[in-house]
């Protein structure tokens, strides 16, 4: 048993690496690409400036990067089995790496190949690798020397790399100018300009644009000259080991391992980790008041209607619970509102969020005070969430009373039971030991798969009562194309599900002794 | 026989779960008390050390306030007399610092201190900032109670220039002051915590003075070096994840201290936006912000601090507000500037559905609503509906509008294919076959006006000579007769009949009209166009896209025309990024390739204008020249929409939309409002 669970864990890896590149191919190729949200936000802003945030986004978040480096380097962070150096953690939690390698500048081995260092910039840039300049104003009261020179070198690396970036789309500027007056055939394209195309061209130094361009040139390599000296002092701070040390290590220097980091949604600019653990609870606590009244209402109620075949119960229960899934949740729900919300009508519940305004004044279990009752926070809690549970309830009864249903008339015809029946085993006994337990299998397939569905949490329930759980986080970072979120979710899903699929193989085996796994 | 677990055991067993869930709910209560507990602790001992730290700073700010209410009643006379000059140096000087040198000479004789002024450059004193509307002298006026307005989106957070969207800056706006904003009467800059600047003629510097009577709500006073440390050390540290705001501003050079009240600004060019962008940007205080690291900052949700008139009330980073629940600001009761206001504090509640927002406000649980189009139109003839409820509609700076685009230039950049809207007269001949009136009437339920120009018709850049071209086919026929396309075959559709070669003679009168698949509104977009273009003898072939498919488009030029709207955040803003050809090429918004020598003459001089007035004039002339060559059709400005309960008093529609700090909430329903 234990050699299969081990066997079917590892055999885990690979299915999730397929199925979160799957998403992550898809959410690449999609029309706007990775990111689009943060492309069109730009609005109504000068387009050398939207430019300029898009490149400082892009480099942020590296979506600049190929779509395969972008995938793997999230497989890398998401990875618990960590190679190379340890990152470090700051007192804040926040997660400290090495600094980010810097793109060589476009035209560097071509047009502006001799380029020189103007005389002592050479060693003014040389003067920046040595220990932090004092006050920067970036250290803090009990902090070590150590600490406060990689937070200055943490700056001035940001400070050259933005700086880098500003060069190289001023560099970009002057070239479409000097592509439209020298009219170079698809030299721009989408309005920034195709590298390839002018290296492959000598410059054309008599262009009534050359001037820009070659100042603009020279900006750009001496702005990497000095990104990359301040990238050197910056990795010698981090070598220094300001911050503790991030995980254990397995080979020192070589591999260790480390809690996985799901990364920065950049829809949002938090944490995905911090937006999960706000919706989750919210997601679980909904699925976790719905799942009971589902099952509790319809194993009994496929018992009861197995047992009595054809009687007025089963068909009405089946007829009822039928009907009630055929009824869309889209349409239930805006009636619930329209109608049991609605002071107009009936006004008994509440229409939207978690929380009534007063909830915080509230005390948390419901009390009997001198102004009357009071539900308190608890019973204002379940109140609010009476009407999307009802939603998210009643379309559940159908397929698990008849699933019961059907797996209990297949044993009720074995031979089994008419033995039972007739040793003279009470009919209780024969329903709940022997046809119950055998009919558990399918119920037990059922049973796994509703924990990832409870994980997405359901999209329409949320929405419609402004539900602020994982549906709702799911479905704005797909349309916001929000890399970081939607891989984080899939892969938490995808997890769930295959360990749901592993628990339900193992239960199998427990419910069923025939099943073995050895 | 082993032990069968039987009804006996069950009700034990449920009896014992129940009694341990009720110890662990009482569990959670005591601790919820202690957490309590804790806060109040903790506020008292707030209080505590201030008293015992400012007790007799606060005596000495009395002191001096009463020495200056002793000068200020020795030189009243004086005061009211030259209050009128001092009045009018602001209309001029607001103009772009191209007063006269008598006002500087009046400024002088006022008595007001000017050492921190650079000499030779007229000061724009400032009239205290007070309420638009003033709320006592409304009937019902009451102090306190609370204000809830239903917001239709999440805000991500609301931490001053992290917050980039609309919803989150709608609060920050109450919690966070600039150095000026926007007069709601006159859409002029107006101080509020600058009580005076100067701006260079040549628009390379500004020196602006800060009322010292201005504090956070803290209680700690807003110098100079906040203002420095806001724009040198926060918006500029590339560790802070504002980049919209730093590539907004990247024309500040520099940000001096002069002395405990006053900074210069040092700009590297000299724009007219230096003026609205510097001024207009909030004020942080550097004590509270420079506690946290940049990355607690860029993570965070609700650090929120400032000096207007509301505060958020938990500052605590371990437990600050952050998205699905309620946002709560109280009235700063320690607030400097004239106008406390009168409600005790705002909710905003998030309610994304926008039937269970109706419903929810309609139930009492909001007071105020921006209503969906449907709801608006549905309502607000329904008597029954307006007796407790305002119904508001009007435009606003921030009207935004939206507009058809045809593509002027060949599709897909260049090199590519001419589309039949690269003339000017084709253009014109499709605004003029499209009822725009009907277009709002059928399809925005009659909500808005036709639009006319790039602005807002609230704002002073918007010309008054402007009128939307009449919806009259015949003159469009002539138009598109004129412009080679005409049916001579008589299959229903134009074809072209020049021989310029632009296209193939016989060409048939075709395009393809882009939109956002958004439900009804863009199928009744669609369908009016069609049938519109088919009476025409124009073929329109509707492409219904995802949204995020539009930047792509938009950014390779790679349509004939399509459906599109702007928004507006100021009375003025920078017409280059939309409409100066030099914005074609590199990536700008002028997607629709349109350039006109006139239009770039018009806008390369207004950036470059100071002077108010003389740029208006510029502006104008760029409306008109717009208005001429259509290369948009401009359909409708949208306006705000409100629901508000009736008894909230004092709601005002203004130019620069509304002032939750001037409502109230009447004990019985105001009349009349």
């Amino acid at each position: 048993m234990l050699g299969y669970i081990v066997r079917r864990l590892f055999l885990m890896i690979p299915t999730l690496i397929g199925i979160t590149f799957l998403v992550f191919m898809l959410l690449a190729m999609s029309p706007g690409g990775i990111g689009a949200s943060l492309r069109v936000s730009g609005g109504q802003m000068e387009s050398s400036k939207a430019a300029l945030v898009e490149a400082y986004l892009e480099d942020r978040y590296g979506l600049d990067d190929p779509v395969l480096m972008q995938y793997l380097r999230w497989l890398g962070r998401i990875s618990p089995i960590k190679t190379g150096e340890r990152d470090q953690v700051k007192p804040t939690g926040e997660l400290v790496r090495p600094p980010k390698a810097l793109k060589s500048p476009p035209l560097a081995d071509s047009w502006f190949r001799d380029f020189k260092l103007p005389e002592g910039r050479a060693a003014e840039i040389e003067a920046t690798k040595g220990p932090a300049a004092a006050g920067t104003g970036v250290g803090r009261e009990g902090e070590t020397a150590e600490v406060i020179e990689y937070k200055a070198a943490a700056k001035n690396y940001a400070k050259a790399r933005a700086d880098y970036l500003v060069s190289k789309k001023n560099l970009d500027k002057a070239l479409v100018r000097y592509a439209e007056k020298s009219g170079i055939e698809g030299a721009i394209k989408d309005g920034k300009p195709q590298m390839g195309v002018f290296a492959a061209l000598p410059p054309d130094t008599e262009a009534p644009n050359w001037n820009l361009v070659r100042d603009a040139g020279l900006a750009v390599l001496e702005a990497y000259e000095t990104a990359v000296a301040c990238r050197a002092r910056e990795i010698a701070a981090f070598r220094n080991g300001p911050y503790p040390k991030d995980g254990v290590p397995v080979l020192p220097g070589v591999l260790s391992l480390a809690m996985p980091d799901l990364g920065v949604a950049f829809s949002r600019g938090r944490p995905v980790k911090d937006l999960i653990l706000d919706a989750l609870p919210v997601t679980l606590l909904l699925n976790f008041v719905a799942l009971p009244f589902i099952y509790l209402i319809a194993i009994p109620a496929g018992m009861l209607a197995a047992r009595y075949r054809g009687s007025w119960f089963d068909m009405s229960s089946g007829a009822i619970f039928v009907a009630f899934w055929s009824i869309p949740t889209v349409w239930a729900g805006v009636l619930a509102i329209g109608y049991l919300a609605d002071n107009q009508y009936l006004g008994w519940f509440p229409v939207a969020g978690l929380h009534g305004n007063t909830a915080d004044e509230m005390g948390f279990l419901p009390s009997w005070g001198s102004d009357g009752f009071s539900m308190g926070w608890v019973g204002d809690v379940f109140w609010h969430i009476a009407l999307p549970v009802t939603c998210l309830v009643y379309t559940g009864f159908a397929v698990l009373a008849k699933q019961t249903r059907a797996a209990m008339l297949d044993n009720f015809n074995q031979d089994y039971v008419r033995t039972a029946k007739a040793k003279g085993v009470p009919g209780r006994d024969v329903l709940l030991r022997h046809v119950f337990r055998n009919s558990l299998l399918p119920l037990i397939t059922m049973f796994v798969t509703i924990f990832p569905a409870m994980l997405a949490g359901s999209v329409v329930v949320e929405k419609i009562f402004s539900i602020p759980g994982m549906g709702s986080l799911i479905l704005e970072a797909i349309n916001l194309r929000d890399r970081e979120l939607i891989l984080a979710n899939t892969f938490m899903i995808a997890v769930v599900n295959l360990l749901a699929l592993l628990l339900a193989d193992i239960l199998y085996a427990f419910a069923d002794p025939r099943i073995s796994y050895d | 026989m082993q032990n069968r677990f039987g009804f006996k055991d069950f009700v034990l067993l449920t009896v014992v779960l129940a009694v341990g869930l009720l110890v662990f709910l009482s569990m959670i209560q005591s601790d919820r008390g202690w957490d309590r507990l804790g806060d109040l602790q903790s506020k008292l001992d707030e209080v505590e050390s201030r008293l015992a730290s400012s007790g007799s700073g606060d005596l000495d700010d009395l002191r001096r306030e009463l020495s200056e209410l002793k000068t200020a009643i020795a030189t009243r006379p004086i005061n009211i007399n030259l209050g009128g000059v001092a009045a009018g140096g602001i209309e001029v000087s607001s103009d772009g610092g191209q007063a006269g040198g008598s006002d500087s000479g009046a400024a002088t004789e006022t008595g007001r201190d000017e050492s921190w002024a650079r000499a030779g450059v007229p000061v724009d004193w400032q009239e205290p900032w007070q309420f638009a509307s003033e709320p006592s002298e409304v009937p019902g006026f009451r102090r306190g109670g609370e204000f809830t307005e239903v917001f239709g989106a999440q805000p991500a957070r609301i931490t001053p220039y992290l917050s980039t969207d609309v919803y989150g800056r709608r609060v920050i706006d109450r919690v966070v002051e600039s150095l000026a904003s926007y007069d709601p009467e006159t859409l002029r800059l107006r101080g509020i915590l600058a009580d005076a600047w100067q701006f260079d003629p040549d628009g390379r510097w500004l020196r602006v003075h800060i009322d010292p009577k201005a504090t956070f709500s803290d209680g700690v006073p807003v110098t100079s070096e906040d203002v420095r440390w806001t724009f040198m050390d926060f918006i500029k540290n590339p560790l802070i994840e504002a980049e919209r705001s730093r590539a907004t501003l990247d024309m500040i050079e520099d940000v001096k201290v002069i002395d405990e009240h006053s900074v210069e600004f040092v700009f590297n060019k000299s724009l007219f936006t230096n003026l609205d962008y510097s001024l207009g940007a909030y004020v942080l205080p550097k004590h509270f912000y420079s506690k946290f690291e940049p990355a607690q900052i860029n993570q965070s949700t609700g650090l929120l601090l400032g000096s207007g008139p509301f505060r958020v009330e938990n500052l605590d980073p371990d437990d600050q507000w952050s998205p699905g629940s309620d946002i709560v600001i109280s009235r700063n009761e320690r607030y400097w500037g004239e106008g406390s206001p009168p409600l005790a504090s705002l909710r905003f509640k998030v309610i994304t559905n926008s039937l269970a927002a109706l419903v929810a406000y309609r139930n009492g649980e909001g007071d105020m609503l921006t209503p969906s189009s449907p709801q608006y139109a549905e309502l607000r003839d329904d008597d029954a509906f307006a007796g407790d409820n305002a119904i508001y509609n009007w435009l606003n700076m921030r009207s935004g509008y939206s507009f058809i685009g045809w593509q002027c230039g060949p599709r897909g950049g260049p090199g590519g294919k001419l589309t039949p809207f690269h003339d000017e007269r084709v253009r014109r001949g499709m605004t003029m076959s499209l009822d725009r009136d009907r277009m709002i009437r059928d399809i925005w339920e009659g909500i808005g006006v036709v639009a006319t120009g790039p602005t807002s018709p609230t704002s002073p850049a918007s010309s008054a000579n402007v009128t939307p071209w009449p919806f009259d086919p015949e003159a469009a026929d002539a138009l598109f007769a004129e412009a080679g396309w005409v049916d001579a075959n008589d299959d229903g559709v134009r074809e072209y009949q020049l021989d310029d070669g632009v296209f193939p003679k016989g060409t048939d009168f075709e395009f393809e009209f882009t939109i956002t698949a958004s439900g009804e509104t863009s199928e009744r977009i669609v369908s009016y166009l069609k049938s519109q273009c088919l009476k025409n003898g124009i073929v329109c072939n509707p492409k219904l896209v995802d949204w995020s498919y539009y930047s792509e488009m938009l950014k390779s030029r790679n349509f004939d025309a399509m459906i599109m709207a702007w928004s507006a955040s100021a009375p003025e803003s920078d017409p280059r990024q939309i409409w100066h050809s030099s914005s074609i090429l590199d990536q700008g918004d002028n997607f629709i390739q349109w350039g006109n020598q006139d239009a770039d003459g018009f806008i390369d001089g207004g950036r470059n204008t100071l002077n108010f007035d003389e740029r208006m004039a510029m502006w104008h002339g760029l409306h008109e020249v717009i208005h001429q060559g259509q290369p948009y059709t401009f359909l409708r400005v949208s306006p705000w929409i409100r629901f508000v309960k009736r008894d909230i008093g004092n709601v005002v529609t203004h130019k620069t939309g509304l002032e939750p700090q001037e409502f109230f909430r009447a004990a019985v329903p105001a009349p009349g409002n």
